[in-house]
């Protein structure tokens, strides 16, 4: 009996689930419908105020206006949604709800950035808040954002943004402030502040970012990724004592920055190079692991350009130089590194007899 | 059993990870009972790994024949032959129901009643924090470069801005810098549950490798520092040793007076970002203002996600939960923010809409509401949208849970002005100092503002956890940032 209870709940379950899923599906196609270029420029011809007396479709125009509210809500959607796609950065205003706030009216800058499997990461947003310095120039300043720590925003900010010292009135250092201000004036003079080239620069920290860890990701899949309690059972090394690890750049790498999450367990096939385990040491991507059947470790650097900048492989025996040349060289890019990997592997295999 | 007779002789050495602590010791018990007996169980088949059972060995019948007083007869649980017989026990163990104490029994009395080493007494205190990650309060701290704020150098690789850590170079260094103060002894591990690493720091004031100090002053857990690592975040957590029996413990050790526990932890506090540091390339640690026992709170507000600097009404972008991605034809407006944060979650059951509850109008006094107090859709409306405007998702749908919330307020209390409906209390004193404390603190003043207890309109933003600090001086109604930190 509570077999078959708990049998009708999990089909209730499902079917519940599948009729969530069609109907996402449906507003997806819905508003994919709305956006099309055919029914939008239909409407165009069909505009909604010019009242045609004559003929036929009194009631096709009563439809034209009543769903013309939508095609407008859906065309500037789409507008929208092609300078995000086109620009990559786009620019929105934000009042900060806060009643204490002496700049309510903040400058939000979103940036949108694809990945390899045509999917879009969240928007990182950074949010200014515009004042004025002593001169009365126009200055921004950074108040929020959702850049990780990844990319130093601080520092950019220092950089690109730098504001004009007026002493602030911290308690006790006002007047030592000051002072320095007399002696030392070209300590305050104003330095410019350069929005476009911090917006830019913060860019294309966060692409490089990406780009590093789809790079990694490609490597791995090229190698071939075993996830713990999902595909175990298959291509895994026999007796196996080595640790699961865990994916930092897995498929739910963007969920596991958000969450907090460890990342799933995963291991390295076993594949043709030997290699066992391939991953970055740290959420930024730019050095990465290897670690080779036979105990041989190395890491490699990517370079902000795709390029595999240095190599270092150690074994038992030392330092393996030929392994580090095959990994930095051939063009050094990061993409091509399982081919040259297999190249050398296919080459060694070729001089073995004659040796 | 401690080592037999070895030369003693003060040394800079590391306290080893296999000193062993005797089996008898009475406090070994309550360390160990703290754990499920599930977690137990994992923990010895831990040791009993291939890899690990060097470091481990567990007592077997070969041990058995050094030994001159033989008085086996008496023991319930007889050493084994292999250690596959240990396994074997264990996996028996497993199968069986029953109570934790019978593990921890045979673990102690039976295959390790030589001893626990150091190492797997830190292991079962990390499988705890493990299991447990509230059960300590976390400072953050943040690593700051010395020397490069005056002259940002766009030349310098940017992509590697934080200290990257190599858990034995960092050691090695470490101990360096505490070893002629403070004999220690330390151990690394990964959390399972969070991306987190652990450091477990063991002093004591012995300066010898196998002291003779009473075994109970090994298990002290007055004496343990913990610090986090984060994952690729310039920011590390470390614990406040505050254990209520610490006074007692130390009261009873002779020693007490050269070791207090607070002194030594700041020693290793003071030595971490020495032990980070390069040439060139200095760090210090500054405060952030942020306690708090949960880390998945310190995680959301310290860590390397995207939430660090936009809380409260700026969650809304940390979560995304403004608009989607370019590719989705929906209007954003469309779309609950919920499907918005994730995308690929329409196979999840949608979350009840929480229901509007407020005093009657023109009520002034903080009658306790009852779910049954509606007036009138429209303003219950209205202030739906100010406390969402005002919080954003934190507090509902993405929580940093802080157990405490200290604000004080510089302001001369005003009656015309006042800024927060708690304050009226207390309007003699010049300077206020609010403590909220509770399992949730933001999500229950994001409560009270759905009530219409605290105004959500006119409420200061320090108190929808936008600055993201747990202890704040507020003056005008914003957070003051002393530069010191």
């Amino acid at each position: 009996m509570e077999y078959d209870d708990h049998e009708l709940d999990s089909q209730i379950a499902s079917i519940r689930a599948e009729i969530r899923t069609l109907q996402h599906r449906r507003r997806i196609l819905t508003s994919s419908i709305l956006s099309s270029r055919p029914l939008q420029r239909l409407a165009k011809s069909h505009p909604p105020q010019s009242a045609q007396p004559k003929t036929s479709s009194q009631d096709q125009q009563q439809k034209w206006s009543e769903i013309s509210p939508l095609l407008q809500t859906s065309a500037a959607h789409s507008e929208l949604n092609h300078h995000r796609i086109g620009f990559s950065t786009t620019t929105f205003p934000f009042k900060d709800p806060d009643p204490n706030t002496d700049a309510p009216n903040l400058l939000g800058i979103r940036i949108d950035i694809g990945g390899k499997d045509g999917t879009y990461a969240k928007p990182y947003y950074i949010l200014l808040r515009t004042g004025a310095n002593a001169q009365g120039a126009r200055e921004v300043a950074v108040h929020r954002h959702t850049v990780p720590a990844v990319v130093d925003l601080g520092r950019l900010e220092r950089g690109f943004l730098p504001r004009s010292k007026v002493s602030t009135p911290t308690d006790g250092e006002e007047g030592e402030g000051e002072n320095e201000m007399q002696l030392k004036p070209w300590k305050f003079k104003a330095k410019k502040q350069d929005l476009k080239g911090f917006v830019r620069e913060v860019r294309k920290l966060l692409v490089v970012w990406h780009l590093r860890c789809d790079a990694v990701r490609y490597l791995r899949e090229g190698l071939g990724v075993v996830r713990r309690g999902v595909d175990d059972a298959e291509g895994v090394y026999e007796d196996d004592e080595r640790p699961w690890e865990r994916d930092i750049l897995g498929a739910n790498a963007a969920a596991a920055v958000d969450v907090g999450g460890p990342g799933e367990e995963t291991r390295i096939k076993k594949n043709d190079l030997g290699i066992v385990s391939l991953g970055p040491t740290a959420l930024e991507a730019v050095y990465v692991r290897l670690e080779w059947e036979d105990g041989r470790v190395g890491r490699f650097k990517i370079s902000s350009t795709g390029v595999v900048e240095k190599a270092v492989v150690i074994g038992d025996s030392g330092r393996d130089k030929e392994m580090e040349g095959v990994i930095t060289g051939g063009g050094g890019r990061v993409e091509t590194l399982l081919e040259r990997l297999r190249e050398h592997a296919s080459r060694g295999r070729d001089e073995e007899p004659v040796v | 059993m401690v080592r037999p007779k070895s030369i003693r002789a003060p040394t800079t050495a590391s306290l080893p990870s296999n000193l062993r602590i005797p089996s008898s010791t009475p406090s070994l018990v309550k360390s160990f009972g703290k754990l499920t007996r599930q977690a137990l169980l994992d923990l010895a088949f831990q040791w009993l790994e291939d890899r690990n059972i060097q470091s481990f060995p567990p007592y077997l019948q070969g041990n058995e024949d050094e030994k001159e007083e033989d008085d086996e007869g008496l023991s319930p649980y007889p050493a084994e032959r292999t250690i596959n017989d240990v396994r074997n026990a264990y996996q028996e163990l497993q199968l069986r129901k029953g109570g934790k104490r019978e593990v921890i029994d045979r673990i102690l009395e039976g295959d390790w009643r030589h001893g626990i080493t150091l190492r797997q007494l830190a292991m079962v205190d990390l499988r705890y924090i493990d299991d447990h990650p509230s059960s300590l309060r976390w400072t953050a701290l943040e690593l700051a470069r010395i020397g490069n704020q005056q002259s940002p150098d766009y030349s310098a690789d940017m992509t590697a801005c934080l200290p990257c850590l190599h858990a034995s170079t960092f050691l090695n260094s470490l101990q360096e810098q505490i070893a002629p103060l403070v004999k220690a002894h330390y151990y690394l591990g990964r959390s399972t549950s969070l991306p987190l690493t652990f450091l477990r720091i063991f002093v004591t004031n012995s300066p010898y490798q196998h002291p003779r100090q009473a075994a109970d002053s090994l298990t002290d857990s007055s004496r343990v520092i913990y610090i986090a690592f984060p994952d690729s975040c310039p920011f590390i957590y470390t614990s406040i040793a505050s254990t209520p029996g610490s006074k007692a413990s130390a009261a009873a050790t002779p020693h007490a007076v050269a070791t207090d526990p607070r002194s030594l932890q700041r020693l290793v506090r003071d030595a971490i970002p020495k032990a980070l540091s390069l040439p060139h390339q200095r760090y210090t640690l500054k405060t952030t203002s942020l306690t708090a026992k949960s880390l998945q709170a310190l995680l959301a507000l310290r860590g390397p996600g995207r939430s660090n600097q936009s809380n409260g009404a700026f969650s809304i972008f940390a979560d995304a939960a403004l608009e989607g991605s370019p590719l989705d034809p929906r209007p954003s407006n469309t779309v609950s923010p919920e499907e918005h944060m994730n995308p690929y979650s329409h196979h999840k059951k949608d979350p009840n809409p929480p229901t509007e509850t407020e005093p009657p109008n023109g009520q002034k006094a903080p009658k306790r509401p009852t779910p049954t107090d509606i007036d009138g859709p429209h303003v219950s409306r209205k202030r739906t949208r100010t406390v969402q405007s005002r919080f954003g998702t934190s507090g509902s749908l993405s929580t940093a849970p802080l157990d405490r919330l200290d604000a004080r307020l510089l302001d001369p209390p005003n009656p015309s002005s006042k800024s927060s409906p708690a304050q009226t209390q207390s309007q003699t004193t010049p300077t206020l100092s609010l403590t909220f404390a509770g399992a949730d603190v933001i999500s229950g003043i994001r409560k009270l503002a759905e009530l219409g207890i605290v105004d959500a309109k006119r409420m200061p933003s320090w108190m929808t956890g936008e600055d993201a600090v747990s202890v704040a001086v507020v003056r005008g109604g914003s957070r003051v940032v002393k530069d010191s930190g």
